[in-house]
């Protein structure tokens, strides 16, 4: 029987509706087809321009996605961390600042004790013949020096030599 | 009226995109609708997901070759929508096959069609619990009166598997009926 049906099928289209018809009945179909084709009033009409605006709405929401893919850190680490990790960049960028002046100063020291020479390890020769050799120098400050006094004293005039006694004498 | 594959060149072309758009959805979205209302009954969710079939046209029709039918891809694509959409439905266990039974009975009482003969309720009721695949089978022959072979695309099946659903599909619910 079953086989017979279904050599039915697919013959035409008129003939597959009229053996459903003839099972289910043809008016029970038809108000079958009218309560699944109701729709509320203007649906239709309606309907193109709401699923604009949801394309358009889509599309903002893409550009501000695009937009907003900007990352300073990367994204598995969390907030809180966030501060860690830059605490932790201060620390190393100042850690090693102040181990490299602290060993540049180190350096420095070192060379200079190793320059350093006490004046009991110079010999009095040696000594004796620095004086020798640097004595003009040193007369010839003096010299400049008592010049320079006697310019100034005799650029003043006499209310200021007058004064400079006065002080003198109290 | 220009052919659907008028509009999609002009679309793909970006010649007036959202009119050529708009005119293939005026064209379609009648049958659309009523291929997923068959399938859910409840006008919302039939809303809901004929949006989202839209949705993913625009999105998809830049890359539609036109191999096939444009009315079978569209089909198609509201066909696996509306069975992800059920599926999801289930699996937040919103809807089980007693909760369809009741919107089904609730969504057609509301409805102002006649329902004199109780064979009336009972046709409506054996439709929902066909397994999808067989009701979708039998609302396309039937009511849009689609060649098996377009069938047989939209439901992902072959010629013969969509003859052989639209019988199971007549002779599961004579069943039914005789049973009241």
């Amino acid at each position: 029987m079953a086989f017979n049906n279904q050599d039915k099928i697919g013959n035409s289209l008129e003939q597959d509706r009229a053996w459903a018809e003839s099972l289910l009945n043809k008016q029970n179909l038809s108000q079958l087809n009218a309560s699944n084709t109701e729709v509320p009033i203007d649906y239709f009409e309606s309907f193109p321009d709401k699923l604009m605006s949801s394309i358009e709405e889509q599309k903002r929401e893409k550009l501000e996605k695009k937009k907003a893919k900007i990352f300073f850190l990367p994204s598995f680490i969390k907030p809180m961390n966030r501060w860690a990790v830059a605490a932790a960049f201060i620390i190393l960028v100042g850690g090693s600042f102040i181990f490299l002046n602290s060993s540049v100063s180190k350096k420095t020291g070192a060379s200079m004790l190793a320059n350093n020479i006490n004046i009991q390890d110079i010999s009095i020769e040696e000594i004796e013949t620095y004086v020798e050799a640097n004595e003009w120098i040193a007369e010839i400050d003096v010299q400049a020096q008592i010049q320079k006094e006697n310019a100034k004293l005799s650029s003043l005039d006499e209310k200021q030599i007058e004064e400079i006694q006065k002080i003198i004498n109290q | 009226m220009a052919s659907d594959q008028e509009l999609i060149i002009q679309f793909q072309e970006s010649i007036n995109r959202e009119a050529n758009f708009t005119a293939l959805l005026k064209k379609h979205q009648q049958k659309v609708y009523y291929q997923i209302k068959r399938m859910v009954t409840d006008h919302a969710d039939a809303d809901d997901i004929a949006q989202l079939v839209w949705i993913k046209i625009w999105d998809k029709l830049d890359g539609f070759k036109m191999e096939s039918e444009f009315s079978t891809w569209l089909f198609r694509i509201a066909y696996n929508e509306t069975l992800n959409y059920l599926q999801k439905q289930r699996k937040q266990g919103a809807s089980n096959s007693s909760s369809d039974l009741l919107d089904y009975e609730n969504a057609t009482a509301s409805s102002d069609s006649p329902k004199s003969t109780e064979i009336q309720i009972g046709l409506e009721r054996a439709i929902s619990q066909l397994p999808e695949k067989q009701k979708v089978v039998f609302m396309l022959r039937y009511f849009d009166g689609f060649d098996y072979e377009k069938i047989a695309s939209i439901v992902g099946t072959t010629i013969g598997g969509a003859k052989a659903n639209y019988h199971q599909a007549v002779k599961k619910v004579e069943h039914f009926i005789t049973q009241l």
